[in-house]
């Protein structure tokens, strides 16, 4: 553990040399900055602009920092050599995996706690503190936001980049369509499409989940049920990444 | 230190069993608590919702700052297709209902000339409320503004009666009980409208004073209405 923990927390400072981070925060935290100025329009209607605008600022931007950050953690490592050096070490390959996978991990939650406390920060200045189904949706878009780059992870141990990030945006657009894709097979009458139609939606990433900004913004409440159930898909599917990610990683040829 | 990789996988893969039992809970949630867009049941709309994935609500939002340009602008008829659109894509947004209703059986039927145009206007406003109440039902926003359409608009007090009794079942401020026993009242229900305003004295403070005098008016005139102010 304190080997996954040290190559974690070298992973997390590391982070603080990528300049793509801080551009990335900046774009994020500006594009909420900018959801203010709906000033002209009802106060109903501008305090649902800007939930509405910074949750999907959040995620898309967080949805990218996942990727990058994620597409880099081992390829940089492999590119650069200094992999031989660290495995050298006492330090198994699931090690590094898990080390790389928690270090991401930090680094989405600060950049999120940043981006998230500004937009609290934003309603707080509009006389509307956020209510717990704000919060709730914001604890929804970082476990989907962890997913995503325990996949990039996954993908980066057997992958290019470029197929890494074409398969993470892939994945991550289809993971937000496969309940529309799913209503799409049930219509059949083919029972091969069908069952084929219920594997896919059952291994592809079920992004759409996560998603109850589009409720939680025009005042529907959701219960703690359905996210402690999201939670739970959210932590499995996380662990499955995982663990593809260390099949592929011990057979890697380095 | 190299291990054996196939177990990582066997697990892995194992792991989608409990993955699959989730997601069938999570659908069913989804279902309970009407998480679902139920966009794709819609014919020739699917494919913008496909588009749309996950971010809806900002497509919605758009498209009502488009709104608000065509409606400062006195552009009513545009913003139709757009009210159907935003009402589409976020059907529990109760602003949108109320203000297409409002746009239609108002704005619009004060726009045109032609008698049947303007019934035409006033009725789809009504219709399009209804729409939203068939989306929101448990909540009293729109059975009062359709209330109040038929109420004010439409001067149909049995409908206006009928929608506002529904609107109170559900948590709802003060006025709306105010249009309600106007609404007995001009629907010859007078003992109700009696009742209602007996009800608003004693529940609501700062609606006492007026409520008295109305009470004063029924019991001792039979209306509340200045006779000037008759039909």
């Amino acid at each position: 553990m304190k080997k996954i923990w040290s190559i974690g927390l070298n992973t997390f400072k590391e982070s603080f040399r990528k300049k793509m981070m801080y551009i990335l925060l900046v774009f994020a935290l500006i594009v909420i900055g900018a959801s203010k100025f709906f000033g002209f329009l009802t106060a109903e209607e501008e305090l649902k602009m800007i939930k509405d605008v910074s949750f999907s600022t959040i995620e898309f931007f967080g949805a990218l920092m996942a990727i990058f950050g994620s597409l880099y953690a081992i390829s940089t490592e492999i590119e650069r050599k200094t992999i031989y050096t660290l495995l050298t070490k006492p330090i198994s390959r699931s090690d590094f995996v898990l080390g790389k996978f928690f270090g991401m991990a930090m680094i989405l939650l600060v950049n999120f706690i940043l981006i998230s406390l500004f937009f609290i920060g934003l309603l707080i200045f509009k006389h509307s503190p956020p209510d717990i189904d704000v919060l709730k949706t914001l604890v929804l878009i970082f476990v989907e936001l962890i997913m995503i780059s325990s996949i990039t992870l996954s993908l980066g141990t057997f992958s290019s980049d470029a197929f890494n990030v074409i398969c993470s945006f892939f994945l991550y657009i289809v993971g937000h369509l496969t309940s529309y894709g799913r209503e799409l097979v049930e219509r059949t009458e083919n029972v091969i499409l069908k069952g084929l139609g219920d594997m896919l939606y059952t291994i592809l990433p079920n992004y759409e989940n996560f998603n109850i900004r589009d409720k939680v913004v025009v005042g529907v409440s959701v219960n703690w049920a359905y996210v402690g159930n999201t939670v739970l898909y959210g932590v499995l599917y996380i662990a499955i990444a995982l663990f593809i990610a260390l099949y592929f990683f011990e057979r890697r040829e380095i | 230190m190299r291990r054996k990789a196939w177990p990582y996988l066997l697990i892995g893969i194992l792991l989608f069993l409990p993955l699959g039992i989730v997601q069938i809970r999570v659908d069913y949630e989804r279902k309970v608590q009407d998480l679902e867009s139920n966009l794709v049941l819609m014919p020739g709309q699917m494919a913008g919702s496909l588009v749309l994935g996950g971010f809806k609500g900002l497509a919605a939002d758009l498209l009502w700052l488009n709104m608000e340009e065509y409606w400062h602008t006195g552009q009513h008829y545009k913003m139709l297709p757009l009210l159907e659109t935003v009402s589409w894509l976020q059907p529990n947004y109760i602003l949108v209902w109320s203000i297409g209703g409002w746009h239609m059986a108002y704005n619009i039927y004060a726009e045109v000339k032609d008698p049947n145009e303007k019934q035409f206007w006033y009725d789809q406003g009504i219709k399009f409320l209804k729409k939203g109440i068939s989306y929101n039902p448990d909540k009293y926003d729109l059975y009062f503004e359709l209330g109040w359409t038929y109420y004010n608009k439409g001067k149909d007090y049995p409908n206006a009666v009928a929608m506002l009794e529904k609107a109170i079942k559900f948590p709802h401020p003060e006025y709306v009980n105010d249009v309600l026993a106007h609404a007995y009242e001009k629907n010859g229900q007078i003992d109700k409208a009696i009742k209602e305003w007996e009800y608003i004295r004693d529940n609501f403070v700062t609606f006492v004073p007026v409520a008295e005098r109305m009470l004063f008016n029924l019991k001792t005139k039979g209306t509340t209405i200045p006779k000037e102010n008759k039909d």
